[in-house]
């Protein structure tokens, strides 16, 4: 059961994003919010490295500040998502029958809606918020967290040591929670990967239209909706966040992916 | 046929029919007064009149109440009245969808005609630099949001290269090559966004379709692999992909929203934002609703259509065929 152990550049990448994030404070040279530390719409410079905004304010610095926030939402949606789907897959996995049925139809249901438009009519409900957008976006993908925990559920339950601990007297709920669940952890995993890359273009799309974190922070999308409102001026004001988003999505999807790929290996090795 | 016609109408109406509740329900529970913001925060309004208002919004009665009547409304073409401008939500619906029906075959066109040029020539060697160079196009295609997409076009063919307008639209009825001009960059955002979806599935299901026998007979006939892709794997490789095309014309249609928001296309999508700045719940709930039926007859049709090319699929899951 041994797989070799590699450096895997999209799990580097990973955490250079989020440690860089996390470090704001140390490595951003000017502080995100202040006014007029460049010309207003001044270029990419030596002490400016991603140029000014409007109000001289530091891009560079405020990507920094913005990435903590799309990461803060993207990161608690993901949670949010993988325990509401987990058990709603679970549930209806084990429960089978019309419970299955009804929670799985219910799935499909909520995927029918169209997400944007969803998240369109909570947040300008309740307003943006680092608590309202985390709870929007997370509901949003647990339906399809459910769909694959059900399915590795449903696999996983067919198996023959299940049938061996159920003839020995196992009782369920220790069964799935000590057996079952840590075998179905790294499709679990994948799904945090892919719903994480998920969550931080949803976060971005919703910042783009305007319903967003409010001025004067900025996440990603926010910045980009900025800098979008200045596309004719500078072009550079947009092409930082939207690379910076881009990476960030690519990188939660390549190591998704990355352990799909090593987990069926594993299986088709065993 | 008619019992396959059938369980799948059933499943489509029965996801339907949740989705209704569930976008119903959602816009109610939250907070926000539709009344109060119609009336703006800043006039004095007596609570008699407000709840008159209330009254003539039939938002005082039951919720289930208000549900059954929006449904009931909704079967016989009346989706309500906007908050704000008083305007049939039906009329201001039907007004926009050309824009975003137009937008979206243009997308799905754009994405077929890629993926049936990247699929194949993938396929034609299998772990060849090509092949390669089309999948790192697939991952960070699935991995740039649309918007971002939208942004570069706009910044090389507008900005740079100043060939294509960015902004703005023309009815067909009026001047279709100005409308063609205009509806351009938001397609290729869109069908860019929807290949690689598409390739890589269709991609896929050519790769499982070559290991079959009667290829393998076509290359002992001794016919050349461009031949055997294009005249046998690739039109076998079609029907699942079909389904998959399916979901995608659905996604497309809540897709385009964005789209036309940033490129300033008057269809149901920046409807939808205009009205949910204004808070005016109709319209939203109207908009929502349309698009989910679009998206659950789009992948109805194409279950059926599949069904109709390829017989096997009609069976139930675990159902034997009778062969």
């Amino acid at each position: 059961m041994k797989f070799k152990k590699r450096f895997s550049f999209s799990g580097f990448l990973i955490l250079s994003i989020l440690g860089v994030c996390l470090a704001a404070p140390i490595i951003a040279p000017y502080d995100p919010n202040a006014i007029g530390v460049a010309d207003a719409f001044s270029g990419p410079t030596a002490t400016n490295w991603m140029g000014a905004d409007d109000l001289g304010r530091d891009l560079f610095s405020r990507i920094l500040y913005g990435g903590r926030i799309t990461i803060l939402i993207a990161m608690s949606a993901t949670v949010i998502a993988l325990l509401i789907g987990t058990t709603w897959g679970l549930v209806a996995g084990v429960r089978r029958g019309w419970v299955d049925e009804f929670l799985m139809r219910t799935a499909d249901a909520t995927m029918a809606i169209p997400q944007i438009l969803f998240a369109l009519v909570c947040v300008s409900a309740v307003g943006a918020s680092v608590i309202s957008l985390p709870i929007v976006v997370g509901f949003l993908l647990s339906p399809t967290t459910a769909r694959m925990a059900r399915s590795a559920v449903v696999t996983e339950l067919a198996s023959d040591y299940v049938t061996a601990a159920i003839a020995s007297g196992t009782k369920r709920s220790k069964l799935i929670l000590s057996e079952v669940m840590p075998n179905i952890a790294p499709q679990l995993l994948v799904q945090l990967s892919i719903n994480a890359a998920a969550a931080v273009m949803l976060e971005a799309t919703l910042s783009f239209i305007g319903l967003g974190i409010q001025p004067p922070n900025a996440s990603w999308g926010t910045l980009m909706l900025q800098g979008y409102a200045k596309i004719w001026n500078t072009y550079w004001f947009v092409f930082f966040p939207a690379l910076a988003v881009t990476i960030t999505i690519l990188a939660f999807n390549a190591y998704g992916e990355r352990i799909r790929v090593t987990m069926d290996s594993r299986r088709s090795s065993v | 046929m008619g019992l396959f016609l059938l369980r799948r109408s059933a499943s489509s109406l029965s996801v339907l029919a949740l989705s209704v509740v569930l976008v119903f329900l959602s816009i109610r529970i939250l907070p926000g007064d539709p009344v109060l913001a119609k009336l703006g925060a800043a006039t004095e309004v007596s609570p008699e009149a407000l709840e008159a208002l209330r009254e003539e919004a039939g938002l005082n009665r039951p919720l289930l109440a208000q549900l059954f009547a929006w449904i009931g409304d909704a079967f016989r073409g009346d989706l309500g009245v906007s908050y704000f401008s008083q305007f049939p939500v039906t009329q201001l619906v039907a007004e926009r969808i050309p824009v975003t029906l137009e937008l979206t075959f243009f997308i799905i066109l754009i994405a077929i005609v890629l993926a049936l040029i990247l699929a194949p020539l993938s396929t034609l060697k299998p772990g060849s630099i090509l092949d390669r160079v089309i999948g790192y196009y697939t991952s960070i295609g699935l991995s740039v949001p649309g918007f971002v997409i939208g942004i570069i076009l706009i910044l090389v063919f507008s900005l740079t290269l100043q060939w294509l307008p960015s902004r703005g639209f023309v009815p067909i009825s009026e001047d279709l090559v100005e409308n063609l001009k205009l509806m351009l960059l938001p397609a290729v955002t869109g069908g860019l966004t929807a290949t690689p979806y598409l390739v890589r599935y269709l991609r896929a299901s050519m790769l499982e379709i070559k290991q079959s026998p009667f290829v393998r007979t076509a290359e002992g006939k001794g016919l050349s692999s461009v031949r055997i892709l294009f005249r046998h794997v690739l039109p076998n490789s079609l029907i699942p992909t079909l389904t998959m095309l399916g979901l995608i014309v659905g996604y497309t249609l809540s897709g385009v929203v964005v789209i036309e928001y940033m490129f300033g296309l008057p269809g149901i999508g920046s409807l939808a934002i205009e009205s949910s700045f204004k808070r005016d719940y109709a319209v939203i709930q109207g908009v929502a609703l349309t698009i989910i039926s679009f998206f659950i007859l789009t992948t109805f049709l194409f279950d059926v259509l599949c069904g109709i090319v390829d017989p096997r699929l009609r069976l139930a899951k675990g159902q034997k065929s009778e062969i």
